[in-house]
């Protein structure tokens, strides 16, 4: 009896910590799970909550194919939504009933009501695409993911009223045209990199976000659109080409969701121009732009400060740690962080009192 | 006729508009600010060249050295510290003595020969008023030293040095270089460095600064911290290490608040924070002599003084309300005793004790007045015989208050958690208040206001389970 009492005693504690601790693990692993297959969960809902968004899903992934002049069938469509064949025949029942779709032959088609449709959709979801990239402060890797949630909840008039807000934009951040209220959409007009022959000078003007891991390492090579790029070398497997004075080395599999277009008459490729945090103390140069990958608060803040096409600056120190580091322009002093010099082209020269501003 | 002219032209243009492209905007904003600059240069008359081998420029590079930069910061940090802790002694004292023994007898005599009723004359003297010259006396000297000396270093321009040294610190846990200057502001006054976060200009970094401010340790609880660490803390050492024991152990809780500032930054980015606009510039002005009498003007009236305002206008209901508990009787007992009793259970089953938790409920609108609070709430507790039921006071020595708290009930585990709780609790109303007028949004205050508590009752619940595990 004693010792069962002293068991008791030891184990009590012990046993209630475990409890606790066990209830906080398995509460971090349900939040981790919810988080992770959030999007994939929504099939779980009703059918009816889930019905709008599976017919525009429908109709998006339908526009897409026929733009690349394929056909396509159910298994297909059902593959590339990741949603059961049951559910689908049952959405494209309805949709047929409301002449959306057209099905001959076991092939499915869009009638013109549908690509309206379609169309509208892919308006809202590059306009949120525009607005997150301008006035939220979200990862460029998270804008599909949340503009794909986003698109099935605005209204006609929620979406005219963002599309005033932001100034009324043609392309979203990824380059692809916005289609109008009326769609209205110009078709791309850009080339796959790959197959560029060597030695020329081209701009991106678009970089595909899907698929998510081709996406994330582009970006991880700080590509962005509007930059030019020299191709150095290409063959079967990789391509090898200078951006911004790095050179870079994707697969062919990557660089094909790269699009790019010949410079126009107006635009020269600077050899030599490289992003301001390659600048090393006591080096001069001239700023040359600020790529278009920095946007909205960000880039007004730039501009505000004066990194101004043409300004004069030079690297007056840098921090215990190398980042931030002090830029003197204008007679003044500016802290930058790496991360943002590297959104600011320069060409280093010498100092040189009758070149700076 | 016409209108189909019209229509043309709006087709045209809606075509024209795909074929420019999506930079057209920055580009024509970037040519206009171009050619301003073209022109100004025109006309600007330059006078010497700036010499790079000036002092200024020579003192730039030591400040922000890898080898010196961080020794000098935390030595003219300390510096500054301790001539406030140090230096607000003496006229605090002399404010408490004032406020205290000469006016509040005097007070109390007027009132009983203009024969107030008792009720009245406890309600506003033993009250409304102590609570004020509490408030007045503990906070006003520490904040009329602090702040002007902080603010001299800012004319200067010392400070967005500092904040240049410590922002990729700050970086890797997403906030501003400038919060290290909110979070230092804020170990003068929390309302003060809620108010300072203006300078950062980057909406996302703002929101973290100010709802990270509440760990910087302020004024208010720096007495109460080095007040339990000498009476638990100092007294685990003989007699000769007790006071460095002590001031080590004060100096943890402000470097914990430190490391808490970091942790709830980077889980404030990664999580709700994530969405906000974050951007970045720090412009370094060139070093000047500070301008004494206008910085002393400034910090007086801007900072101290509103402040102190704000405090006082907080504090004076907290001392009726004491004052009312304590004597406000239901059967025999008390309000307070009521809500200490029903509070007990649960406060020592985190480790604290219902005197504690009806303390900070009821001294919420200042921290100063959290050991006075305390104090008084034991001696009724305990039915001893005190100053009187609701009135606040205040020991001669260490040794009768540890006696007092030791009788209470008080172990180490108490004053540790005390100390802990004294970082991690809810903001004072004041910076509650501050918090609003600052960022305009309910949701953010109440945030703001409740996750320290919740952080603070999950930290000294750890600890108290740790206690008991090793005991």
């Amino acid at each position: 009896m004693i010792l069962l009492l002293n068991l008791e005693k030891l184990f009590t504690p012990l046993l209630n910590q475990a409890y606790i601790s066990l209830f906080f693990t398995a509460l971090l692993i349900l939040f981790f799970i919810l988080k992770k297959y959030q999007y994939s969960l929504r099939s779980l809902l009703p059918f009816k909550y889930v019905e709008k968004s599976i017919t525009e899903d429908l109709l998006k992934q339908l526009y897409h194919i026929t733009s690349s002049q394929k056909t396509t069938d159910f298994r297909m469509l059902s593959g590339a939504l990741k949603i059961p064949e049951r559910k689908i025949l049952k959405v494209v029942e309805s949709m047929t009933q409301n002449g959306l779709i057209h099905i001959s032959e076991g092939h499915v088609t869009l009638t013109k009501t549908g690509k309206n449709y379609a169309l509208s959709i892919i308006r809202i979801h590059r306009l949120w695409e525009k607005y997150l990239s301008e006035k939220t402060g979200f990862d460029k890797s998270l804008w599909h993911d949340l503009a794909e949630a986003k698109e099935h909840q605005l209204s006609k008039e929620e979406t005219e009223a963002l599309y005033e807000e932001l100034g009324r934009p043609r392309f979203d951040p990824h380059g692809d045209p916005i289609p109008t209220a009326l769609g209205e959409m110009i078709s791309e007009t850009g080339t796959s990199i790959v197959g560029i022959p060597k030695g020329t000078v081209t701009k991106i003007i678009h970089i595909e976000d899907e698929p998510k891991s081709i996406y994330r390492q582009i970006i991880k090579e700080k590509l962005h659109i509007g930059a030019h790029v020299k191709i150095l070398n290409a063959d079967n497997h990789h391509i090898i080409f200078e951006s911004e004075g790095h050179s870079i080395q994707l697969s062919t599999v990557v660089a094909s969701n790269i699009q790019v277009v010949l410079l126009n008459s107006q635009e020269t490729y600077e050899e030599g121009n490289v992003r301001l945090s390659s600048l090393i103390e006591g080096e001069h140069a001239t700023i040359l732009g600020i790529s278009s990958e920095c946007r909205g608060a960000n880039r007004r803040r730039l501009l505000d400060l004066g990194f101004i096409k043409g300004t004069f600056l030079n690297l007056e120190y840098m921090g215990p740690n190398q980042n931030p580091r002090a830029y003197r322009l204008r007679n003044t002093l500016i802290a930058l962080r790496n991360d943002q010099a590297d959104f600011i082209l320069i060409k280093k020269t010498q100092y040189d009192r009758t070149g700076s501003l | 006729m016409k209108n189909k002219d019209i229509q043309d032209l709006l087709d045209l243009a809606s075509e024209l508009r795909w074929e420019i492209g999506e930079n057209f905007h920055d580009t024509l904003v970037e040519g206009i600010y171009t050619d301003a600059a073209q022109i100004a240069q025109k006309t600007e008359i330059k006078i010497g060249e700036p010499n790079p081998y000036s002092f200024e420029r020579k003192l730039d590079q030591v400040l922000t050295s890898k080898k010196y930069g961080f020794p000098v910061m935390i030595l003219i940090l300390s510096i500054i510290l301790w001539l406030t802790i140090q230096g607000a002694n003496y006229p605090s004292s002399l404010l408490a003595s004032f406020f205290l023994e000469f006016l509040y007898p005097m007070l109390k005599t007027g009132a009983s020969q203009i024969g107030l009723p008792w009720w009245l004359d406890g309600f506003l003297i033993d009250g409304v008023y102590l609570a004020l010259g509490w408030v007045i006396s503990v906070m006003l000297p520490p904040m009329a030293i602090f702040f002007p000396m902080f603010t001299l270093l800012e004319d200067f321009g010392y400070l967005p040095r500092v904040a240049f040294n410590l922002d990729s610190l700050f970086k890797k846990s997403g906030a501003h270089g400038k919060q290290a200057l909110t979070m230092s502001m804020g170990w003068g006054c929390n309302a003060a460095g809620v108010v300072a976060t203006r300078i950062i200009d980057s909406p996302r970094e703002r929101l973290i600064a100010i709802i990270t401010n509440n760990f910087s340790l302020c004024n208010g609880r720096w007495p109460t911290q080095i007040l339990i660490a000498t009476i638990f803390i100092g007294a685990l050492v003989p007699d000769n290490f007790s006071s460095i024991l002590a001031s080590l152990a004060v100096i943890g809780i402000a470097l914990l608040g430190i490391g808490f500032t970091f942790l709830s930054s980077w889980m404030l980015s990664k999580t709700l924070l994530k969405g906000e606009v974050s951007t970045f510039a720090l412009e370094l002005p060139p070093f000047r002599p500070p301008n004494l009498w206008t910085t002393l003007y400034t910090s007086l009236i801007d900072r101290t003084l509103i402040v102190l305002w704000r405090a006082i206008v907080f504090a004076a209901p907290a001392g009726a309300i004491i004052w009312l508990i304590s004597n406000i009787y239901v059967d025999d007992l008390s309000l307070a005793n009521i809500t200490i009793d029903w509070m007990d259970g649960f406060g020592l089953f985190f480790g604290l004790n219902g005197v504690i938790l009806l303390a900070y409920v009821v001294a919420i609108p200042a921290n100063e007045i959290v050991i006075p609070t305390i104090l008084m709430l034991t001696v009724a507790h305990l039915n001893l015989m005190g100053a009187g039921n609701g009135v606040m006071f205040e020991l001669e020595s260490t040794t009768e208050t540890a006696a007092l708290l030791h009788a209470g009930g008080w172990t180490l585990l108490t004053g540790i958690n005390l100390m802990l709780f004294s970082l991690l609790h809810n903001p004072c109303s004041t910076t509650i208040y501050t918090i609003y007028q600052e960022t305009k949004s309910w949701k953010w205050t109440v945030f703001a206001s409740i996750m320290p508590v919740i952080l603070g009752f999950l930290v000294i619940f750890l600890v108290t389970q740790m206690w008991q595990l090793f005991q």
